[in-house]
């Protein structure tokens, strides 16, 4: 179970400080896969970086009794001038895996990200494909029971999309996910509930077709349509 | 399947500054070929450069101890310090990517990084004794029990400062650019190429302040028998090292939040 506590989360910004959370109180299901819906900075990556302990709010705060992973996204966690294989060595380290383990690990990462020799070579000369395989492989080997993908998976190609999906569904029989992504159907696929962010709120909805309704309800008729067409190409 | 069994937090304070010293080791002397060597050579190349221009001077610095010994006994102390001061200060903003794992905040790369100097510190310390031994330069060992008890607080003093430095350079940026022009002159106060009975005594009162004269001082008298520290005073490098270290932990303690907080 993971629950919200009267969280308020600000930014400080030239004009005053702007406001994403404003006293939110919010459960999430237990035992269910959630995906995050909500507009460009309406406060997706913050709310998953609060609950994954990273990140902190100016007041309230998050109770839980279950081991998160760290947000998995695009930026960060990384060391660029390290090798892929090194990375994986250091978060093996600081998640208590060492010499056996931390064999499986690696030998598990390097089959899903697929980058062969890149293995052995500083992370900033991956592309930014190799880079979210190696995050998404990474953060999948290491065991937690809720998983927090920050739209790792919309940058890859089709065949690495598929294979998320095959990790994600063989992994969900022991652990949940929470999901940011703009990829509608994706999140139809993986998700039972859906959460919306809107105007410093949290809404918790049943289903994530609802929440896919209020996030298109919201957003002008031509975008909806592209979202369509885009996350139907996107499948 | 990597299994994160769960851990007590001595365990995951355990693990994640081992893992992270590991890191430290690889990115310092990794890609580097020299790298291990220069933690040797960045104190030789200081001994060498002062003793060849003391000794061209023709001056000897202290009666009964070699020059380039007396130097070691400033120098390595002094770069142990200096590292801590550089490394503190960008603490934070240099290893941002690394507090995405929530296990780890700053605290543990302050630590890992002065415990990593301080061995190094050590390490060259008692390489470079060896092979100036070798060459013949040496003199009687003077108190090994002073210098222990000397270095397990200054490391404690490094520690401190550092937690200060890492809150200073990443809430206070504009100090944090000036505080480096202060190593200079500290080099040049702190005794590094002078011994405190070689000042005149109306001086001393100023002097004496620097926590690090003492340091230095007391690392000499413990290295060499021959060595007389009569202004060095234990009391107050003791007392200013845990004070040093309350202020660092409550500092760090008031603020580390913020430090990783977006704002």
């Amino acid at each position: 179970m993971i629950k919200l506590e009267n969280l308020t989360k600000s930014y400080r910004t030239n004009h005053g400080r702007k406001v994403l959370f404003q006293n939110v109180s919010a459960t999430f299901p237990e035992g269910k896969n959630i995906g995050i819906l909500g507009c460009n900075g309406a406060g997706k990556s913050t709310l998953l970086r609060i609950m994954g302990g990273i990140d902190y709010p100016d007041s309230g705060r998050v109770v839980t009794d279950q081991r998160i992973s760290w947000p998995m996204g695009l930026s960060g966690g990384f060391q660029g001038s390290m090798t892929g294989r090194e990375n994986v060595a250091f978060v093996c380290g600081i998640h208590g895996i060492w010499r056996e383990g931390k064999r499986r690990v690696m030998d598990q990462v390097q089959e899903f990200a697929e980058v062969g020799n890149y293995f052995d070579v500083p992370i900033k000369n991956y592309s930014s494909g190799m880079r979210s395989r190696l995050a998404f492989g990474l953060s999948i080997a290491v065991d937690f029971d809720v998983y927090l993908v920050d739209e790792v998976m919309s940058v890859g190609d089709a065949h690495f999309k598929r294979k998320c999906e095959l990790v994600i569904s063989e992994k969900r029989k022991s652990s949940n996910f929470i999901i940011v992504a703009h990829a509608m159907q994706l999140l139809r696929k993986n998700c039972d509930v859906g959460i919306y962010l809107d105007g410093g709120q949290v809404k918790v909805c049943h289903s994530v077709d609802e929440a896919i309704d209020l996030y298109q309800t919201r957003m002008p008729d031509s975008q909806r349509q592209k979202n369509e067409i885009t996350s139907a190409v996107n499948v | 399947m990597g299994s994160t069994t769960s851990r007590t937090v001595w365990q995951t304070q355990r693990d994640v500054i081992y893992a992270l010293i590991i890191r430290e080791m690889n990115t310092r002397f990794g890609k580097w070929r020299l790298g291990y060597a220069w933690a040797l050579l960045e104190p030789a190349l200081h001994i060498i450069v002062l003793a060849a221009i003391f000794s061209f001077i023709g001056r000897k610095f202290y009666p009964g101890i070699p020059t380039p010994l007396f130097m070691l006994g400033g120098i390595a102390p002094f770069l142990f310090f200096g590292h801590c001061f550089s490394k503190g200060i960008a603490a934070v903003s240099s290893n941002r990517g690394l507090f995405n794992y929530r296990q780890l905040r700053p605290f543990d790369a302050v630590l890992s990084r002065v415990l990593l100097e301080f061995t190094i510190y050590i390490l060259s310390m008692i390489v470079l004794l060896a092979l100036f031994a070798w060459f013949g330069i040496r003199v009687t060992f003077g108190n090994f029990l002073l210098l222990v008890e000397v270095n397990f607080f200054f490391f404690c003093f490094c520690l401190g400062l550092s937690l200060v430095l890492c809150v200073i350079g990443e809430r206070l940026p504009e100090l944090s650019k000036a505080l480096p022009f202060v190593m200079r002159p500290l080099y040049f106060i702190s005794g590094v190429f002078f011994s405190l009975e070689q000042i005149p005594t109306e001086y001393h009162a100023y002097l004496a302040w620097n926590p690090l004269v003492h340091v230095i001082e007391l690392t000499r008298e413990g290295l060499f028998a021959s060595y007389d520290g009569k202004f060095s005073d234990f009391r107050y490098f003791l007392f200013s090292s845990i004070a040093m270290l309350a202020v660092g932990l409550l500092v760090y303690r008031a603020h580390w939040r913020d430090l990783v907080r977006s704002q």
